[in-house]
């Protein structure tokens, strides 16, 4: 695999590129979906080929092919130094500037007990079938749905620079839902097993089974629940809520290619300029947020970027300070770093890698603390469970987030659930109204598995996390009209 | 793959030795994607990628395979085997359909020789004279020029044949200034350097006109949504509520809703001279012309053949695009027979609020001004809206004529004058 990979960084170098490299993936993956008592899909892929990323001249070309020979290596070079040309038509001054980086030779694989590509479809179809019959036994259930999806990236990679890379990354996800109806309405609520770079070790038949039942008794719940009320209210998240608004008020917010534009076109900028580093009061002094690809079980672990360079944990906010930002060896410069974080992803051979989210999560609190006696200090309050209707401006400032699930807080106590509640703030307003979050003992992670930027648009993977949370004061809106 | 090529290669594979039924999909890409900001060439990329996807159906089983291997036999008898060992091995699905087995004549609708024959040089000089506008004006700009090249083919051992060939073209443009952004684009099939440079400009335009935004309080008001912005929210609504099952499940807002939305027509037609698009579905199924509202009034929505056949209703695949008419007002008509509003040039992060009347919450983004007595008076702040897609059709007063949008889905969209549009709060 790697010879005709060196060929191609040659034959870049030939050419006269100042930086060339070749990756070749190979990707697997099995989509099983159940609806009611059948398995109503069934699909596989294998997925294999290459792309070049040469940089000539302070210019980028990138070409790519599903045909992985000595010949067609030679063409894929070829044309990516003809668009290389095309781009120097319009060249930034100064053409790109490339951060410094050693020479790896490094193969890295995700554990993986239980290979799930050899776990029969039998296997997959009880699952997913037994937890539909549960959700199904509930009355008002008039839709069961079960999804197991699993993915293996084997990826080579090999740079100028002498670098030459493998990595071998299975991951899985998996969700169930039931769709509960009533004479004038219907409501859905889901459980996701924590999408992580796991087999099929990671699912036990009677998780679902315990899941399915909760999913259905709620989805039927909320179908009397009453309209949130609106006003300012305290909330607390639990960590699989949260760990969506991690991901769009501070893991987009704070990729640098956004900052300096690079964006702008389809994904956006971000408020967090460059010289808010060192100084900006991100969130209060509750909040640590930690970058970490070499996050265990994370989908964004997998040893080295696009870049190649090997992952990394460092902090975004600490204490509340905003620290710095996720990188690729293109951007390092724009703010003094002389090195990348590491944290530049394609998500497939024929795309051109771009910064990405890392593995971010809230740390948790130092001091020993419950998600009881985190609600025990509301008077009349939300808790958010799950994730729902999420949706936050191009800069990453005016968010407005829902719950799969939404209960009412009294008196330091759940009293029941609520329809439609959406908890509205900007991004510094309500990381800064934190006043509290669980110990480590209440920690999750939980897997982002279709995150959208780029453009033309790449979805990319990665994982977040977070204990139960509290926030005071934070409006609430409703998404229905009473 | 042409029209020979990709039969020949379709042939071959039903031709297998196999048990049952089989369906092939073969499509094929090539598409430059040249990407820019600060008015340079950031990224420039050309996919190149074909992709074979086998469907096997055992009586009432089905499984699919995909490989994009095409041109390594091993490979492709290999995921033969696969599929029908996977579809062996799958439970009893009542929903499976048999192949359809039809011949479907060749279309062109979304075929253009001009586009089809454009090299990369040109796509960068075209890229290149964008950017150098925004130079020439001191204003940012980040963009993308894309151009897919495509083809089609579909086959089954019923006796079905498809195949086409399409392209689709992709211009966007954003112009950033110190307080404010316009945006604009070029959608289709076609794409030619006026466009592009006509985009530019009124991208520009824009841009030195939302400066300086002022804070309008957030609340029900007049507004104008421009196509994008109209493209954006249809979109949202179709996908989240347009479909027959989920209506006759009791799972859609119109499961309890039978009254009359607006006036507008909406439908899906391959052949819509604006935007129009690939004419057959990936199951081989012909697509025409589908209504789904009819001045206002709900029609069948999308049916699938399991549930067509159940209910005794007709099939309504799936489309390729959406299109609502309109009255034909121009923007400029439409501002000046507004008192007070708000004009949108386009919306974003559109998520479901409450699906049960197809609500939703949106941004508004790239220019966002107030109209007072029929003018354009001053850019305002960005905003939040909350609204549901039934009061909004419902709350239509003028419309203007549909244009190709959508950077995703094909879309043929009218701006839109709406009476009492929800917004929530303010961007900044």
């Amino acid at each position: 695999m790697f010879d005709l990979l060196d060929q191609a960084c040659a034959a870049a170098r030939k050419a006269g590129c100042q930086y060339a490299d070749a990756r070749y993936l190979s990707i697997r993956k099995q989509r099983v979906l159940s609806r009611d008592l059948a398995l109503s899909n069934c699909s596989e892929s294998d997925d294999r080929g290459f792309g070049v990323r040469v940089l000539y001249r302070g210019a980028w070309g990138f070409a790519s092919s599903p045909t992985f020979t000595s010949e067609e290596v030679s063409k894929v070079v070829a044309l990516a130094m003809r668009i290389a040309r095309a781009s120097a038509m319009a060249l930034r001054e100064g053409g790109v500037k490339w951060a410094p980086e050693p020479a790896f030779k490094l193969s890295y694989k995700s554990k993986c007990e239980q290979d799930p590509f050899d776990v029969s479809l039998e296997d997959k179809a009880e699952l997913l079938i037994a937890a539909n019959e549960v959700m199904l036994k509930n009355n008002t259930v008039k839709r069961a749905q079960g999804y197991l999806g699993f993915k293996r990236v084997q990826r080579w990679y090999v740079n100028t620079e002498g670098s030459e890379l493998h990595s071998n990354v299975t991951s899985s996800e998996s969700m169930i839902w039931a769709i509960a109806v009533g004479k004038d309405d219907f409501q859905q609520r889901n459980w996701q097993a924590p999408a992580s770079t796991q087999g099929f070790e990671s699912y036990r038949k009677q998780d679902f089974l315990v899941q399915a039942e909760r999913v259905a008794a709620q989805a039927e719940e909320k179908l009397s629940a009453r309209l949130s009320p609106e006003g300012d209210f305290d909330i607390v998240t639990d960590s699989e809520n949260l760990s969506l608004t991690i991901h769009e008020s501070v893991g987009h917010a704070t990729e640098l290619d956004r900052v300096m534009g690079y964006e702008v076109s389809m994904a956006g900028s971000s408020f967090v300029t460059r010289e808010k580093i060192g100084e900006f009061q991100y969130g209060s002094d509750q909040v640590t947020l930690m970058a970490d690809n070499t996050l265990e079980n994370g989908l964004a672990t997998q040893g080295f970027d696009d870049d190649g360079v090997p992952g990394q944990r460092w902090e975004i906010v600490k204490d509340g300070i905003f620290q710095t930002y996720s990188t690729g060896r293109e951007f390092a410069h724009y703010i003094g770093e002389e090195r990348s974080r590491g944290s530049c992803r394609a998500d497939h051979w024929s795309s051109i890698p771009i910064v990405r989210i890392p593995n971010l999560f809230l740390m948790p609190g130092k001091e020993a603390l419950s998600p009881e006696e985190l609600i025990a200090d509301i008077k009349h309050g939300l808790y958010f469970e799950g994730m729902d209707s999420f949706s936050i401006d191009q800069r990453r400032l005016n968010f407005q987030f829902g719950g799969n699930a939404v209960w009412e807080i009294k008196n330091g106590k759940k009293i029941g659930m609520l329809k439609a509640a959406l908890y509205q703030s900007r991004t510094p307003t309500f990381w800064n109204a934190c006043d509290a979050t669980c110990d480590e003992r209440y920690w999750e992670p939980h897997g982002v598995t279709q995150c959208g930027k780029g453009d033309p648009l790449q979805i990319a993977q990665m994982t977040h996390g977070a204990a139960p949370t509290r926030f005071r004061k934070i409006r609430i809106c409703r998404g229905r009209e009473s | 793959m042409n029209h020979q090529q990709a039969q020949a290669f379709i042939a071959n594979i039903l031709e297998t030795p196999h048990e049952g039924e089989l369906q092939v999909m073969v499509d094929g890409v090539q598409r430059l994607g040249t990407r820019f900001n600060d008015c340079a060439v950031s990224q420039n990329a050309l996919k190149t990628q074909s992709t074979l996807t086998l469907t096997a159906r055992l009586e009432q089983k089905k499984a699919s395979v995909t490989i994009n291997a095409l041109d390594d036999k091993a490979m492709v008898e290999s995921a033969i085997k696969q599929v029908f060992a996977t579809c062996a091995h799958m439970p009893d699905d009542e929903e499976v359909m048999p192949a359809l087995g039809e011949v479907l004549e060749e279309k062109a609708y979304a075929f253009d020789a001009e586009t089809e024959a454009l090299e990369i040089e040109t796509i960068g000089e075209w890229a290149a004279a964008a950017c150098k506008q925004g130079a020439a004006a001191d204003i940012d700009l980040a963009g993308l020029l894309s151009l897919g090249k495509m083809f089609c083919a579909y086959g089954d051992s019923a006796g079905g044949f498809a195949y086409e060939q399409y392209q689709r073209s992709d211009f966007h443009v954003t112009a950033t200034g110190n307080s404010g952004s316009g945006w604009a684009e070029n959608q289709g099939v076609t794409i030619r350097q006026d466009d592009i440079l006509a985009a530019t400009r009124r991208a520009i335009d824009k841009c030195v006109k939302a400066q300086n935004p002022e804070v309008f309080e957030p609340r029900p008001t007049t507004v104008i949504l421009e196509p994008q912005a109209v493209g954006d929210l249809m979109a949202m609504a179709f996908w989240y509520g347009f479909d027959q099952r989920s209506k006759d499940e009791g799972r859609s807002a119109f499961s309890n809703y039978d009254k009359a939305l607006g006036k507008l027509s909406f439908y899906s037609d391959p052949a819509c001279e604006v935007f129009p698009t690939i004419s057959f579905s990936s199951d081989g199924q012909a697509l025409g012309k589908s209504l789904w509202l009819d001045e206002g009034k709900i029609q069948q929505l999308q049916t699938s053949r399991y549930w067509a056949r159940k209910n005794k209703l007709g099939v309504k695949p799936t489309p390729n695009n959406i299109i609502l008419t309109g009255q034909g007002a121009s923007l400029d008509e439409l501002i000046q027979s507004t008192e007070d509003g708000i004009l949108v040039t386009r919306f974003w992060y559109i998520r479901s609020t409450d699906a049960s009347t197809l609500g939703f919450t949106g941004m508004t983004r790239d220019g966002t001004w107030r109209i007072e007595n029929g003018e354009v008076t001053h850019p305002v702040v960005e905003m939040r809206w909350n609204e549901s897609v039934l009061r909004v059709l419902n709350n239509v007063v003028a419309s203007g004529k549909p244009v190709a949008t959508g950077e995703n889905m094909a879309m043929a969209m009218p701006a839109l004058k709406i009476e009492d549009f929800h917004f929530s709060s303010l961007s900044n």
